[in-house]
């Protein structure tokens, strides 16, 4: 077989890399996908962390990269789901530590074993970011509803777009998206993201206090039901594995009876 | 490699590596900082420095020769794999080598399966079960498909009978310093800590670990196959600890409540297995 290699970036830190690479993860693999998470953040490991498997990490990235163990002993198998691995990176090296050529075959070798291989990329735009895209087909871009960080996001499109020979097809994510703030004018929408970056969209997250509960807790929130934000992720997990799925409605959650009334009549926010 | 590995052989010194250090400003504070901890121990060690792949120039040589003598270290040989940075040290009249005549041991673990738990032993003493329960979980999976197998050292065949013939591991590495995230420290004897270790660091040792502080990280003992080893630590709460060829984990919960201290345990092997005791002082014979 031969899975799809994706790859996880965004420029800017913070804006919810790893909790996206947990969360797709979770989703691809529920929806009955075979699914290896790769940590190339090489030196800040936290994949494992939002995995709830930092306990039972015996070898990583780099020990596979310099032939110490042999990548199947490096996976690291999720807690609930048996088609879904991890390989954590190294916490004691840096970004060094590996050649855009050695991830190119590390990522060769994984997506003859599984469907989905799915690289969480430092950020940066660094020689941990090229590293990260050296073996992908395919990007998800992930941003928040803030200048900075939409300024990031379009920088890497365009390091994404130099790579058009490897490179397919790259999606944005916007997360942590906060519908109120967005009624109020005090956010920038979707509409306006898309405005500036002009890239597909592949799903839109809302800020979810959940995300915090299930980060702590080692349990991604994709695998929880009756929160939003962990049906966005399912979402876009359908959405990556070519299902047509709506974006989902938006609109701030607390409506008083009047409110959705005068919310009937006006043309609903589209996001 | 972390921004400070410290590799420590009795029979051959201790090796401070800042290869991790990608500026000449971080390798600077990491070496001062950790010289700086326990300056009376690295006066008395031969000392060796490993620069990596840092380039520095002659000035830049001799500000990382200050910072040692600062504290009374003079460095026996400093290893750097940079041509550029070893004319710098040389030109400093310091020995210099192109490769470090230590390295961090290389281990190697199969693993079939989940790893287990750690045991919790209940006091023969007192079988009170309030008192015999610690925060690591009681669940026990069988041990059996865990081997480690030791990868050969530098010199491997006359290091291994040199080792078997000493049973006493004769040299304590003595270490005032809290490891962080990414810091490694490795030594041929026993290890002790004054401070504490944090997740995602790594201790390893062949003889005892002894952390006065707490230990968050992962700790290896008894490197090389030594089961009687152990580890103990005034607040014992690591990701994992592995003794001889045994590992074990932390269980997955509580994982963030940190400040609820466990009080002095020690980790050991019983019948192939890793078990946590409640430190117990014998009370004294009148």
């Amino acid at each position: 077989m031969s899975g799809r290699v994706i790859v996880v970036t965004s420029g800017k830190g913070g804006v919810g890399k790893t909790t996206a690479s947990a969360n797709i993860g979770v989703a691809l693999a529920s929806t009955g996908a075979s699914v290896a998470l790769v940590d190339m953040d090489i030196g800040l490991r936290n994949l494992d962390i939002l995995m709830g498997l930092e306990n039972r990490v015996v070898y990583n990235l780099v020990d596979v990269v310099e032939e110490r163990c042999k990548l199947r002993q490096a996976l690291v198998k999720d807690k609930k789901l048996g088609n879904l691995s991890l390989l954590p990176a190294a916490q004691t090296r840096d970004k060094s530590a590996v050649t855009a050529e050695q991830m190119k075959k590390l990522c060769d070798e994984l997506k003859a074993m599984y469907d989905f291989v799915l690289v969480d990329s430092p950020a940066g735009i660094e020689q941990g970011f090229q590293n990260a895209c050296a073996g992908a087909e395919e990007a998800i871009v992930i941003t928040t509803p803030e200048m900075s960080a939409v300024r990031d996001a379009d920088r890497i499109i365009g390091l994404l777009e130099a790579r058009k020979d490897e490179i397919k097809e790259y999606r944005l994510v916007l997360n942590r998206y906060r519908p109120n703030m967005v009624a109020n004018n005090d956010m920038m929408s979707v509409d306006d993201v898309l405005e500036i970056l002009s890239v597909k969209l592949l799903g839109v997250v809302p800020e979810d206090e959940e995300i915090i509960i299930s980060t702590n807790k080692g349990e991604p929130i994709a695998g929880t039901e009756n929160v939003r934000a962990g049906l966005a992720y399912r979402n876009i997990a359908r959405r990556i594995r070519g299902e047509d799925v709506a974006i989902m409605d938006l609109t701030p959650q607390s409506q008083t009876w009047l409110n959705k009334i005068v919310s009937f009549f006006s043309p609903p926010v589209r996001v | 490699m972390s921004k400070i590995a410290i590799i420590s052989q009795p029979e051959k010194g201790v090796l401070l590596d800042v290869g991790g250090c990608s500026t000449l400003q971080e390798a600077l504070e990491q070496l001062s900082s950790t010289l700086q901890s326990s300056n009376q121990f690295w006066k008395g060690s031969t000392v060796l420095l490993a620069m990596g792949k840092l380039d520095l120039t002659a000035a830049q040589a001799a500000q990382i020769l200050a910072i040692a003598k600062g504290v009374g270290v003079f460095p026996e040989a400093v290893v750097a794999k940079l041509a550029n940075t070893r004319a710098a040290f040389a030109q400093n009249n310091v020995k210099v080598l192109d490769k470090a005549p230590m390295s961090l041991p290389k281990i190697k673990v199969e693993i079939k399966g989940d790893i287990p738990f750690a045991e919790t032993e209940p006091d023969d003493q007192d079988l009170d079960e309030t008192k015999a329960k610690t925060n690591l979980d009681v669940s026990i999976l069988e041990l059996e498909h865990d081997t480690i197998e030791d990868a050969p050292l530098p010199e491997p065949k006359a290091e291994q009978a040199a080792h078997e013939q000493k049973i006493v591991l004769p040299q304590v590495l003595y270490l005032k310093q809290h490891l962080r995230s990414g810091q490694t420290v490795s030594h041929k004897g026993d290890l002790v800590i004054i401070g504490d270790v944090n997740p995602g660091a790594e201790i390893m040792a062949e003889g005892d670990i002894t952390v006065w502080g707490s230990l968050r990280g992962i700790a290896h003992a008894g490197i090389g196959g030594n089961t009687t080893a152990e580890i103990r630590a005034l607040n014992l709460q690591p990701l994992q600890i592995r003794i001889a060829h045994a590992i074990a984990r932390a269980p997955d919960r509580p994982r963030f409540m940190f400040a609820q201290g466990t009080g002095p345990e020690i980790a050991r092997m019983v019948e192939g297995k890793i078990r946590v005791q409640k430190n117990r002082v014998e009370p004294a014979r009148v």
